[in-house]
């Protein structure tokens, strides 16, 4: 372990500092990463008001004037999430991560929030490392996913299709999806905009969904359900009416669980893994999202 | 002159390149993010889009689809500009359309311009 540099470090509320000074600091912490993932600060302002990142809550780790890291919480009913978590390159391994990581359990005490989530990049050995310290365990591995749209769609699978406008599509999704990644719970579908839907039968008579965001460039945010019938076919016919009708727009999925029965007919249809995530939880989720069941 | 857009939202990154393919005779647009690389790609009509796939608005390579399927840029070289290593930036470039990519950090001045130079005139 390196000098450390904790005893001088405090934490403020990421609600003092502008969208401008949290995009910036963001964006410094990410600055040597292989994938960098830079945000301007309209994307951080979607980002905030999509996943209820609370600012006054989340925090942002200060020596001196020199902002070194940030930490953002998420707060849902019954729940919090870890996100945005990065020291920048020269202040590594000093015990800033450590403080923004203890700093955010505090903040969900604070809330009365016990149960807390977060994604980690698989391999990502000292972040995983530290959370597993922290008291987080391992519940899962989920996967990022993109499709290019240079790949031609296939032709739209015979089924009765239905389009749906965002109330059908919102209601379909429900509820009860507090326990799936954060990106993909409820509340993040709708916190978006531009959220619309299909919904199939197959000719064989199985039934099935898929909502989705269309951004200007970008299909992303699917959440899928086959109701009745096989899953791979079913996502085979909405993947292939999904693609003809917008056949020049990339996609993005986030968060897929990695033993999803849909997922042969993603491969199929052209996506491809980008990367994968460890999904990690604190403690136990509350009955309110797990239908009264432990 | 041929011309050469660069999109890259590192000043620095973009100043490099600008000023060496310059010296070699090129001009050299410079756009900071993707929607404004778009804009200038349709008003300008490049003849080469370096295009960094780390952007602060729209991912890099969802910017290469786009550019491709337009008929304008049919024909026009578009090369992914990225730290990712070798394998996944040669895979995802071709897979988003891109005629090829060039490795970030530029390594040689001579070599990065005649690499930018061979898929101007292949």
């Amino acid at each position: 372990m390196s000098d450390t540099i904790t005893t001088g470090i405090k934490l403020i509320p990421a609600s003092r500092f502008s969208i401008g000074q949290l995009t910036a600091i963001y964006n410094q912490t990410r600055v040597d990463y292989m994938v960098p993932m830079p945000m301007n600060e309209a994307r951080l302002v979607e980002y905030i008001n999509t996943y209820d990142v609370d600012l006054g809550h989340s925090l942002v780790a200060m020596q001196d004037e020199e902002m070194l890291g940030v930490a953002m919480l998420g707060l849902r009913e019954g729940r919090a999430w870890l996100t945005r978590l990065g020291v920048i390159p020269n202040t590594r391994r000093q015990g800033v991560g450590l403080a923004l990581c203890e700093g955010f359990l505090e903040q969900a005490h604070n809330l009365g929030i016990n149960f807390q989530m977060l994604e980690v990049i698989k391999n990502n050995v000292p972040a995983q490392t530290l959370f597993l310290k922290l008291g987080f365990y391992e519940v899962g591995e989920l996967l990022v996913l993109r499709r290019s749209p240079i790949i031609p769609p296939a032709e739209p699978v015979v089924a009765d299709a239905q389009r749906l406008d965002r109330n059908e599509a919102l209601d379909l999704v429900g509820q009860d999806r507090g326990t799936q990644p954060w990106t993909n719970q409820s509340e993040s579908l709708s916190n978006a905009s531009e959220v619309s839907g299909l919904r199939l039968t197959l000719v064989d008579g199985s039934t099935g969904w898929l909502v989705y965001q269309r951004q200007k460039f970008l299909l992303t945010r699917f959440a899928f359900k086959t109701q009745t019938g096989n899953p791979v076919d079913m996502a085979h016919a909405f993947l292939s009416h999904l693609h003809h009708q917008y056949p020049r727009l990339d996609t993005h999925l986030e968060n897929i669980q990695v033993h999803d029965p849909h997922l042969p007919a993603f491969y199929e249809a052209g996506y491809l893994e980008s990367f994968r995530r460890i999904e990690m939880w604190r403690g136990s989720p509350p009955p309110s999202l797990t239908g009264g069941e432990h | 002159m041929k011309k050469i857009l660069i999109v890259e939202d590192i000043p620095d990154n973009a100043e490099l390149v600008r000023r060496i393919m310059v010296s070699r005779g090129f001009e050299v647009l410079h756009a900071a993010d993707a929607e404004t690389g778009l804009e200038m790609a349709m008003s300008s009509h490049p003849d080469l889009i370096l295009l960094d796939l780390g952007l602060p608005d729209h991912d890099g390579l969802t910017l290469a689809g786009w550019l491709r399927a337009e008929a304008a840029f049919g024909q026009v070289p578009i090369i992914a500009y990225t730290a990712w290593p070798p394998e996944a930036a040669s895979h995802m470039a071709e897979t988003y359309g891109c005629d090829g990519y060039i490795g970030k950090p530029i390594g040689s001045v001579k070599e990065f311009a005649e690499k930018i130079e061979s898929f101007l005139k292949a």
